[in-house]
């Protein structure tokens, strides 16, 4: 199989294409507009699936494969850079945007459709698969950017008071944390004299530790206020319960994962000794973001705010993997980011098949309050069963992937020393457990408080299966993940390994960069051109 | 010198937005936000060599021969700080407006610039009428569980008919 490189460039091409026809017709007079609208951004959600899939195959077959828009030259043009990492990411936001369109299209009341609800989807995917695909740190900028805006214009639509209060305090958080990006991008450029980011990597070999730890510090705050990591996470909690549940759904499984990517993407490239000299530090973060995140939900009286504290107790899991992804241990060097990058999968499929089914439920019963709902095990039963399975997946039990991406962390974080985290990730996890056990009993057990508003009003929507098939779909990946670990593991360890090798990285860029600059990492960890293991201790 | 200078500028600049974001009151927050957005420009700006009244074209003279960085910088102006700039303000002043419209929109919709919980953290300002006068400006908040419920409300959809069910 053979692939022209200008279609690695159709992720972002195809939900802006189709994205701007579909902005278009809300400027035009047509008979069926609204149809015809979200028929676009339906096709669009498919092809791009099918594109992303498409990629992630020949990636595995192939190895990682760079583009540089234009033709010019690295590192004057834009490179785009495709490898097994970015693939799955494109793959695992083109299957949520794509099970979350039919929701969308079920619930989304006509309002919102006519305010261009859906070609924003468009929007947001493109920026989210831009930011997975860019090789250049200024235009990983620019494709957060406009990811959030897209964000932006989701998280607001309808207007109510309480949508436009968390929106100020999502905007303004967004902001800042962009501005800190910026910021890296523009102290590379002043101290390196590149934006190219396999050029930063090669120069950041032989830049003082100053400079290093000035733009590791600026990613990790920039990347840490995206992925709500701790002390940067209270935009997440104060702005994601106001939205359409389908907008919360969008949000869990795309914004924060392409922060979380952007880390798995620049420390193992540019700063791989930084994992390891920082690592009490990322250690620090990941700890107290599991904690805080967990023990917030135990407060929380509505279902999205609970999940919203969720999102941020399991990104800490992420970088626990992260921070141990350069420690020497028994599995090999790469290990921690791979059960990380398989982390980060599951979590994508859980907590979107969490939002989705609580926000059917919200949206049916009109009130997300946990008090107030109960005992709807006798009229939904299949609804409860899904949301079970998924909770249970969420705290880790087998045989989901909850189960496989919790042990391989704890296996790795105990064989590379790190017991004290590998003891709050337990903990965290029988308080998950025990979260996820009240979340689903106030829901489906017990005396029913109220009756959905179904059955109360003769004008109120019945929502129909698309409510609740891609919650199903959502929950069987989830357990074949689980059943099906090995197959899983093996394409997440080549993409940690393809993502670690930063030789292969500045190889596959471009041809700037002469041989002894290739210097890498020390003999042990098996790449190519390595550097010695003293020469890096010192660093 | 001009280095120094803009550096201590860009410090100055961050400080005074740091300052108006975390003071209450939402115009005060978008002017920090601007104040932000200057910063970090400007630190841009500082981040490729200034060069002070010459073109962006590489010399000819330079070109090909291995002089160094200081001969080349001696005449010739860096472009792409100004060209990366320039995409940072269309999109700052882009989030910026769309604050602007959200924060007029929430005024139009609570009478007040402050946002409903924000009543019940009012404490130890030098006014001693301060949470008063802020009580006066919200319309109809008669105590701070109200406007903790009013928050909590999240209601989808059909807002006429759960009040209905309310009544019931």
């Amino acid at each position: 199989m053979s692939l022209h490189p200008t279609v690695i460039t159709l992720p972002v091409a195809i939900p802006l294409l189709l994205g701007a026809v579909g902005m278009f017709l809300q400027f035009v007079q047509l008979p069926h507009r609204l149809q015809v609208q979200q028929t676009l951004v339906g096709v669009g959600v498919v092809v791009n699936l099918a594109v992303a899939l498409l990629l992630l195959i020949f990636v595995l077959d192939r190895g990682p494969v760079a583009y540089q828009m234009g033709l010019w030259m690295p590192p004057f043009g834009i490179t785009v850079y495709l490898d097994a990492l970015s693939a799955i990411m494109l793959v695992m936001v083109g299957l949520l945007s794509a099970l979350i369109f039919p929701f969308a299209l079920a619930t989304i009341d006509s309002e919102r459709a006519q305010l261009g609800f859906f070609p924003m989807m468009l929007f947001l995917l493109m920026g989210a698969n831009g930011a997975f695909l860019t090789g250049d740190l200024f235009n990983l900028y620019v494709f957060y950017e406009v990811m959030l805006m897209a964000s932006f214009v989701l998280l607001t639509i309808g207007g109510t008071p309480s949508q436009l209060n968390g929106g100020i305090r999502y905007v303004v958080l967004n902001l800042v944390g962009s501005m800190m990006l910026l910021l890296a991008a523009g102290v590379s450029y002043g101290t390196l004299g590149t934006l190219n980011m396999a050029h930063i990597a090669v120069r950041m070999n032989d830049a003082p530790y100053l400079v290093q730890a000035i733009i590791a510090g600026l990613l990790l705050i920039a990347f840490g206020a995206k992925a709500a990591v701790f002390p940067v996470f209270f935009w997440l909690p104060s702005s994601y319960h106001t939205p359409h549940p389908v907008v919360t759904a969008l949000f869990s499984g795309v914004l924060t994962k392409v922060g979380m990517y952007s880390m798995f993407r620049v420390f193992p490239l540019f700063f791989p000794w930084l994992l390891n000299s920082w690592q009490p530090l990322l250690m620090a973060i990941a700890g107290l973001t599991m904690v805080v995140g967990v023990l917030g939900a135990f407060a929380q009286p509505t279902i999205r705010r609970l999940l919203s504290f969720h999102i941020i107790s399991q990104i800490g899991y992420m970088v626990m993997g992260l921070a141990v992804a350069m420690t020497p241990n028994p599995y090999g060097i790469g290990f921690g980011l791979a059960l990380a990058i398989l982390f980060l999968v599951h979590n994508q499929i859980v907590k979107t098949a969490l939002l989705l089914g609580g926000g059917a439920i919200e949206l049916e019963m009109g009130t997300g309050k946990l008090n107030e709902l109960g005992g709807l095990v006798h009229l939904k039963p299949l609804q409860a069963t899904v949301f079970f399975i998924a909770a249970f997946s969420l705290a880790g039990f087998p045989p989901t992937s909850g189960f496989i991406g919790k042990l391989g962390l704890l296996e790795v974080t105990f064989s590379s020393g790190q017991w004290v985290i590998a003891g709050v990730s337990v903990f965290v996890s029988l308080l998950t457990t025990m979260s996820m056990i009240r979340l689903w009993q106030y829901i489906f057990w017990g005396k029913m408080h109220r009756k959905p508003l179904a059955m109360r009003q003769q004008t109120a929507p019945n929502y129909s299966w698309m409510t609740v098939a891609p919650v199903i779909v959502l929950v069987v990946l989830s357990l074949a993940l689980g059943l099906a670990a090995q197959s899983a593991l093996n394409v997440v360890q080549t993409a940690a390994n393809q993502a670690i090798d930063r030789a292969a990285y500045v190889k596959t860029v471009g041809p700037m960069l002469t041989e002894q600059d290739l210097r890498i990492a020390p003999p042990e960890w098996g790449l190519t051109n390595a550097l010695p293991a003293t020469e890096l201790a010192g660093r | 010198m001009t280095a120094v200078m803009l550096a201590l500028l860009v410090g100055v600049l961050f400080a005074c937005g740091a300052y108006l974001v975390l003071q209450r009151g939402q115009i005060k927050l978008i002017l920090g936000l601007g104040l932000f957005t200057h910063a970090v420009n400007l630190a841009l700006f500082g981040a490729g060599v200034l060069t002070r009244g010459a073109p962006p074209i590489v010399p000819e003279e330079v070109e090909g021969v291995p002089q160094g960085a200081d001969a080349l910088f001696a005449n010739y102006a860096d472009p792409l700080p100004q060209a990366l700039i320039l995409t940072a303000i269309v999109i700052s002043f882009g989030v910026t407006a769309f604050i602007v419209a959200l924060v007029y929109r929430r005024d139009a919709l609570t009478g007040s610039d402050l946002a409903p919980g924000e009543l019940a953290t009012v404490v130890n300002t030098a006014d001693p009428f301060a949470e008063f006068t802020l009580r006066m400006k919200l319309p109809d908040a008669a105590d701070d569980y109200d406007i903790l419920q009013y928050e909590l409300d999240e209601v989808y959809d059909h807002p006429e008919a759960e009040r209905e069910v309310a009544r019931e």
